[in-house]
């Protein structure tokens, strides 16, 4: 019996033991292939759509009566628009990071979980994009963002970090949706192979642009894979360091910080890895995929949320100090009034929300509780809205001029607008379920004993996934 | 190890040489002292905080190694240990940081402090007292961290008990979150309280990236030399070298983004409060090192890194590492020097002085600390097999 390498005991491994190539595309493209779709699909599928005619409607509504109808007033001019447009491009974060930055790290566990990451981010993306869009008032004219050579000899003030959004976010969804169709192209090639029905066999072979696993192909693919992991590494950073400059570039105490560029990112991460488990949490369990999506993959996720959760608690704690220590009236007012002012509630359910409860993940007993994990993740999805809205209404519904303060609420049409975004993120993630592979079954492949990349051998014959090792402690 | 091998032969060689440059310049120093009370001050400050980087940077890689995992980690591991068994000594060299308190800081004098509002209303963070508080309160935290990661690290080693690994982890996963918190507000204290009505919330992960580089670069020079030497050169491998330098790539673009967003917050804020941190510090020659900065702190390594060859070439790797080290003191110099001198740029004898006796002290102290004790971090076997697992 030869002593476990050092720090390196037998880990939970990615994949549970006893799978074969077989097995693996079996359980996988049965889900898409299979003829009788769950009923829950069609209940879920139907709540998501009624919720997106409500978002239609919202739109309908907005666009007939203007802006008006949602609840900004004179002082706090951006309401719910931002606050929901920085929610959902902070959760499209951990899509990122997860397919590109862990595969360059080298971080097998990503594989099963990085399909539908990716797709939870192209379409948290285009939930987030819909608010910029409508704020703009005419969004018919919102390719006046653009820089072009035009007739009014205008130009886009090129110093404002706003235009900057134009570029990153469009950019960022770019490559998203480049990173996850050229990662499904393999796949669209199994399901195209294994499609009964004469119809999908055609429209997965087209997707999989003739795909036929030759070497030749192969090689190209992983050569095109890591190039748009590189690609899309910076964005992970570019584009919350660009939001968070929406704010930070202008001198309104408690958003002129120069903590917010990595403090954003990092929150953006952190509440992007609460929606993956929140979504991983009921896929694998309605689908069985316990095998795929195992309790490490859990753990580690827990891990990194915790990871990113303090690091979101040093910035509360470095804004709530420097506002006492500039020894400015305005900083320290501002701090103050989110403390115990009009909206202190929302501040404490944020610092508890984002920095109490996932404390708790210290604890492996919790992060090895499904449950615990899944209440937790809504906790932070919850609280990292909330802080979003802390920052946006407590520094703007209270400006330099006592005499224009004003409160803000978010009125029934802000609601519904956002409500209705949920439920257009929620109709394509079950659209993509039933007809993509939610997990890359090529990628699962090579983590079976024999599979094609060597290094990832290694976690296959790993211990079974009961068999924590101690690392995995604190 | 023997003490007839060539490497504890050099090794022994670069104790005794570091030691007596050390002392020649502290002599020199205290001279200093003398002559130019206040310069002696602003330069220890500055060579402290420069020789405080590798220490306490190799504190917080070796906590975030037991957090993560990762073959580039055992490999350095001994020799990190080795710079945090500094900690006591630079607990020790941060006295006259305390002694002089008085011609450092504006706001410890009470005749400044009654004619400043702003200054009245930090009185309750910003006074000599509380200042020393802290001081000893840092040390003792970091100095507590050091010793006992390494006594359980040393009783891992011996006993392989899961118990101890375990510890590890939790010990680390509070350390760290102690470490940022404490060098933070110690960054403040020590740096950033120079310019007393001027603050950035970023400054302390500024300070904090700052020594994560300094620590990869020393790694990488000190292997450098260790793969020279016979059992060295068949433990660290290639790969462990290209872990490094992704490291140091990582490293060098955080800092660049952490700095230059900071600039770009304050410069488009353009307030009276803030600006003047950047004008004192891009005029009267200053600009000439924020340039130097710019381009060999971040530009040309960030290309040098980006090569997947030179990463892999201990000597290539190390180079960039010995002067990314270096360029890590015009960092500091540029961070803390123009807060000094408002007006030309001003670098005396002592800038050089002070760094190098308290380097001299540093290096001396920790070759000794290297030639104490084994430097690799578990027997032969136990590390081959490491050898064989996948990375990361």
């Amino acid at each position: 019996m030869q002593p476990a390498p050092p720090k390196e005991p037998a880990r939970p491994a990615v994949i549970a033991p006893g799978h074969t190539h077989a097995s693996i595309t079996d359980k996988i493209t049965s889900i898409v292939l299979r003829r009788h779709t769950p009923r829950g699909w069609f209940v879920g599928f139907g709540i998501a759509f009624a919720l997106v005619m409500v978002l239609l409607t919202s739109i309908t509504m907005l666009l007939l009566k203007g802006t008006g109808i949602w609840g900004l007033n004179v002082p706090v001019g951006w309401g719910f628009a931002i606050i929901n447009f920085v929610w959902w491009i902070g959760i499209g974060h951990a899509g990122t990071l997860i397919s590109a930055i862990l595969l360059l790290f080298r971080q097998d566990w990503r594989t099963s979980i990085n399909r539908f990451a990716e797709a939870m981010t192209l379409f948290a993306v285009a939930c987030a994009g819909v608010f910029p869009l409508l704020h703009v008032g005419r969004p018919w004219l919102a390719y006046w963002l653009v820089p072009y050579p035009n007739t009014m000899a205008l130009w886009p003030q090129f110093r404002s970090p706003l235009l900057w959004d134009v570029f990153a976010v469009s950019t960022y969804a770019t490559v998203s949706a480049m990173f996850w169709y050229v990662g499904l192209i393999p796949d669209f090639a199994t399901l195209r192979d294994g499609a009964k029905s004469k119809v999908f066999r055609v429209i997965y072979g087209m997707l999989a642009l003739g795909w036929r696993g030759a070497a030749r192909h192969w090689e190209r693919y992983e050569t095109a894979y890591l190039l748009l992991a590189g690609l899309a590494t910076p964005l992970v950073v570019s584009v919350h360091t660009v939001v968070s400059l929406d704010f930070a570039v202008s001198v309104i105490p408690g958003w002129h910080a120069t903590i917010f560029p990595p403090y954003f990112v990092a929150g953006a991460i952190y509440s992007g890895f609460a929606m993956v488990m929140t979504l991983a949490i009921p896929l694998r369990k309605v689908y069985g995929l316990q095998d795929f999506i195992t309790m490490r993959h859990l753990q580690n996720m827990a891990k990194v949320i915790l990871a990113t959760g303090l690091i979101v608690a040093y910035g509360y704690t470095m804004e709530a100090f420097f506002a006492w220590y500039s020894a400015n009236d305005y900083e320290r007012g501002m701090a103050w009034n989110r403390m115990v002012g009009p909206y202190a509630p929302f501040y404490w359910a944020l610092i508890v929300s984002n920095v109490i409860v996932p404390q708790f993940l210290w604890l492996k007993k919790v992060r090895s509780s499904v449950v615990a994990l899944f209440v937790i993740c809504l906790v932070v999805n919850v609280g990292m809205w909330l802080e979003r809205f802390v920052i946006v209404v407590t520094s703007l519904s209270r400006d330099f001029l006592p005499s224009s303060w004003d409160t803000y609420s978010g009125t029934i049409w802000d609601w519904s607008l956002f409500i209705g975004t949920m439920g257009l993120f929620a109709a394509l993630l079950f659209l993509f379920i039933r007809f993509l592979p939610m997990i890359s079954i090529f990628e699962m492949r090579t983590l079976v004993p024999g599979g094609e990349a060597a290094p990832h051998d290694k976690d296959a014959d790993a211990a079974p996934v009961d068999g924590a090792g101690p690392e995995e402690q604190a | 190890m023997s003490a007839t091998t060539p490497l504890a032969h050099n090794l022994e060689r670069l104790q005794r040489t570091a030691f007596r440059v050390g002392g020649g310049a502290a002599v020199l120093c205290l001279v200093g002292l003398f002559v130019d009370r206040d310069q002696f001050f602003r330069s220890w400050l500055i060579g402290f905080l420069f020789w405080l980087a590798p220490a306490l940077g190799s504190l917080a890689i070796v906590m975030l190694h037991n957090m993560t995992g990762g073959a580039w980690g055992f490999t350095i591991k001994r020799l990190l240990e080795a710079a945090m068994r500094t900690l006591p000594a630079l607990a020790a060299l941060a006295l006259p940081i305390l002694l002089g308190i008085g011609s450092l800081y504006e706001w410890s004098h009470a005749d400044v402090v009654a004619n400043d509002e702003i200054l009245q209303r930090k009185e309750a963070y910003l006074n000599v007292p509380f200042f020393i508080v802290r001081t000893v309160l840092y040390f003792a935290i970091w100095i507590f961290l050091a010793r006992k990661l390494i006594r359980l690290a040393e009783r891992y080693d011996r006993t392989l008990n899961p118990k101890a690994l375990r510890r590890i982890g939790f010990l680390s996963g509070f350390g760290l979150v102690l470490y940022f918190l404490t060098m933070s507000f110690a960054s403040f204290d020590w740096g950033m309280s120079l310019e007393p009505h001027w603050f950035s919330t970023i400054y302390g992960v500024h300070f904090i990236i700052g020594q994560g580089l300094s620590t990869l670069c020393l790694a990488v020079i000190v292997c450098s030399r260790l793969v020279r030497h016979d059992p060295f050169s068949r433990w660290i491998e290639k790969s462990h070298f290209h872990d490094l330098g992704n490291l140091m790539l990582a490293f060098v673009m955080l800092w660049a983004y952490i700095s230059f967003s900071q600039f770009l917050i304050v410069w488009s804020g353009n307030l009276p409060e803030e600006t003047p941190y950047y004008l004192t510090r891009t005029q009267n020659g200053w600009q000439v090192m924020a340039l130097v900065l710019v381009v060999c702190h971040f530009a040309a390594p960030f290309f040098i890194l980006l090569s997947r060859r030179n990463k892999r070439t201990a000597t290539t790797l190390a180079r960039l590492a010995t002067v990314l080290f270096l360029l890590r003191f015009v960092d500091y110099v540029w961070l803390i020097a123009p807060s000094f001198h408002h007006g030309e740029m001003h670098l005396s004898w002592l800038d050089v002085a002070a760094p190098v006796a308290i380097g001299g002290i540093w290096i001396g102290l920790f070759t000794r600390n290297l030639r104490g004790r084994p430097l690799i971090s578990l027997h032969g076997k136990l590390l081959k097999q490491l050898e064989e697992a996948p990375q990361s």
